[in-house]
């Protein structure tokens, strides 16, 4: 296989185009997309490759039209992926539930910019936090990822592949402006070293007839792929095991909604990855995710120089959200704070997870601009 | 190092951030290059930004400049505060006027003499400013201008940056 950029050594790309590289490698080969400040180089770098690699991308109507192609690509067997901002990623809510609810496997990158509406079309946020997770209605849980270089945009999309794969769910890459135009040296890595997870594809009759069931007891029912002999009913009503709708039946509904859940649930050691910085004998905490923690980890150094002992939780993962791990850093320190690009969204999870052990500030800051270490700094020192 | 390219739309300041970017990363420095320009094609201000370290960086902007490059008033006077007090000021002498010490050249004119072509001032400028920093080596950028600049055009880029470069080692 030709690849139609370099692999096996660095390159100087733009975030987009990190996620669009990284997302080839990883094996996608259908993308649907509408043009959006500030995603559209990644639909730019995939309507070039994708011919190159026997794949499809397509411009669609909407950004609705959008999610819907790539449901149905990854039900005829593709990996798939869209791309979009602030408000393509609300048009395209609806249809994340349906993902949810039907258990596709699919990559949903939201650029974040200055919202609501159109916004700051040029200009980075994080204000999409809190929609990634809840936007859409019902009772549900999905995989967010947050990366904060364009390495990790680009590792952050394989492993969303992976995790879409191995788990059967929509996955939200939740990137913003900052990193999707900053060029950094990115290593692209030869195919052979990409650790690539496929769909549990039904190994008989009897598990193609289940495709909403559990007969592996992890949660995960195989998937079966149209096209290749298996008769399946996919809806977005509530369903049995065999994919058919049951919209009254409250046990049905119960045991198909908390399996949805809980297959994240149980393996959230598995999905969810943070870093730490300086944390071990801190006594001052910052949390924070996504382009800000580039700010926290220089604010912390700045901290420890001053005397304070300052460190930094990076969380690469909003979602599923590791609860507990925040309460038993609140044990640990004084004091918790949250820089955000928003006016408060990560800071309630945080709140939420300290449970009064420990205080939790926000740190919030719009506009367009990442907070500035001194910013950080400032605050904490007062 | 932290170095920025202030300039109006036009002139090509991005491209020469990136082309600067670009080989740093084939010296295998880490570097970051982000930019901030007005809506407009041509006219408006126009800012590259270009950090280049050994260790890991952190910042997403320059804060604390130690080169400025300035081709165009509007530009300097937009970022000349993020300069350094100790920092190096490159300008287009004909174009900028500015209020502190200084190096530079007629960029403009030079690019003008060298290639007739004045839209390769920034290859000109940053010709200048590697000569005189010596941030990154001559054939790295020379290897990045191949990969970065339109097919058909690498020759007379190369040019210019070899006549931007000659002035700076005077």
């Amino acid at each position: 296989m030709r690849y139609p950029f370099p692999v096996g050594r660095s390159d100087f790309i733009q975030g987009d185009e990190a996620i669009a590289r990284a997302a080839i490698l990883a094996g996608c080969r259908f993308y649907a997309g509408y043009p959006i400040t500030p995603a559209s180089e990644i639909f730019e770098a995939m309507a070039l490759y994708m011919p190159l690699v026997d794949g499809v991308s397509i411009q669609m109507e909407d950004e609705i039209a959008s999610i819907a192609a790539i449901i149905g690509a990854s039900w005829a067997g593709a990996k798939a992926m869209t791309a979009t901002s602030g408000p393509g990623f609300s048009l395209m809510m609806e249809n994340l539930g349906y993902a949810i609810m039907t258990e596709t496997p699919l990559v949903l990158v939201d650029v974040q910019r200055g919202g609501p509406s159109t916004g700051q079309p040029t200009l980075a946020a994080q204000g999409d936090i809190m929609q990634a997770i809840w936007g859409t209605h019902g009772d549900h849980s999905l995989i967010v990822l947050s990366p904060a270089t364009v390495q990790e945009a680009f590792d952050f999309t394989i492993r969303a592949f992976n995790l879409a794969e191995k788990y059967r769910t929509p996955v939200v890459l939740l990137t913003d402006a900052e990193i999707a135009h900053m060029r950094e040296r990115v290593y692209i890595p030869n195919p052979e070293e990409v650790e690539i997870v496929n769909r549990k594809l039904p190994q008989n009759e009897e598990e193609a007839r289940l495709p909403f069931g559990d007969p592996h007891g992890d949660g995960v029912p195989p998937m079966p792929i149209f096209g290749k002999g298996y008769r399946t009913y996919v809806t977005g009503l509530t369903h049995d095991e065999r994919g058919r709708p049951k919209t009254v039946d409250a046990e049905v509904h119960e045991r198909l909604i908390r399996r949805i859940i809980e297959k994240l649930e149980r393996n959230k050691e598995n999905i969810i990855s943070y870093e730490t910085y300086a944390l071990d004998d801190a006594e001052i905490a910052i949390v924070s995710t996504g382009i800000v923690s580039r700010s926290a980890v220089r604010a912390v150094k700045i901290l420890r120089e001053k005397g304070v002992k300052a460190g930094l939780l990076k969380l690469n993962t909003l979602w599923p959200f590791d609860f507990n791990m925040i309460e038993e850093l609140a044990e640990q320190v004084k004091k918790i704070y949250v820089p955000e690009m928003n006016l408060g969204q990560l800071y309630h999870l945080v709140k939420e997870g300290a449970n009064g052990k420990a205080e939790v500030e926000l740190m919030p800051k719009i506009g367009g601009e990442v907070h500035t270490p001194m910013e950080i700094v400032e605050r904490v020192v007062g | 190092m932290q170095i920025r390219l202030a300039g109006i739309g036009g002139q090509g300041v991005v491209l020469a951030g990136v082309i600067l970017g670009e080989a740093a990363a084939i010296e295998g420095l880490n570097v970051l290059q982000t930019q901030d320009y007005s809506s407009a094609s041509r006219g408006g201000h126009s800012i590259a930004d270009v950090i280049i370290s050994k260790e890991p960086i952190y910042d997403v902007m320059v804060t604390r400049a130690d080169v400025l490059v300035a081709l165009h008033q509007l530009g300097y006077d937009t970022v000349k505060n993020e300069l350094r007090k100790d920092g190096l000021l490159i300008i287009d002498t004909d174009l900028v006027k500015p209020d502190r010490e200084y190096v530079g050249a007629p960029f403009t004119r030079i690019a003008e003499e060298s290639t007739g072509l004045a839209l390769t001032v920034n290859m000109v400028a940053l010709g200048y400013l590697v000569a005189k920093t010596g941030v990154v080596k001559k054939e790295n950028v020379e290897e990045a201008i191949r990969r970065r600049v339109p097919k058909g055009t690498e020759e007379i880029n190369i040019k210019a940056f070899r006549a931007g470069y000659e002035e700076g080692l005077k």
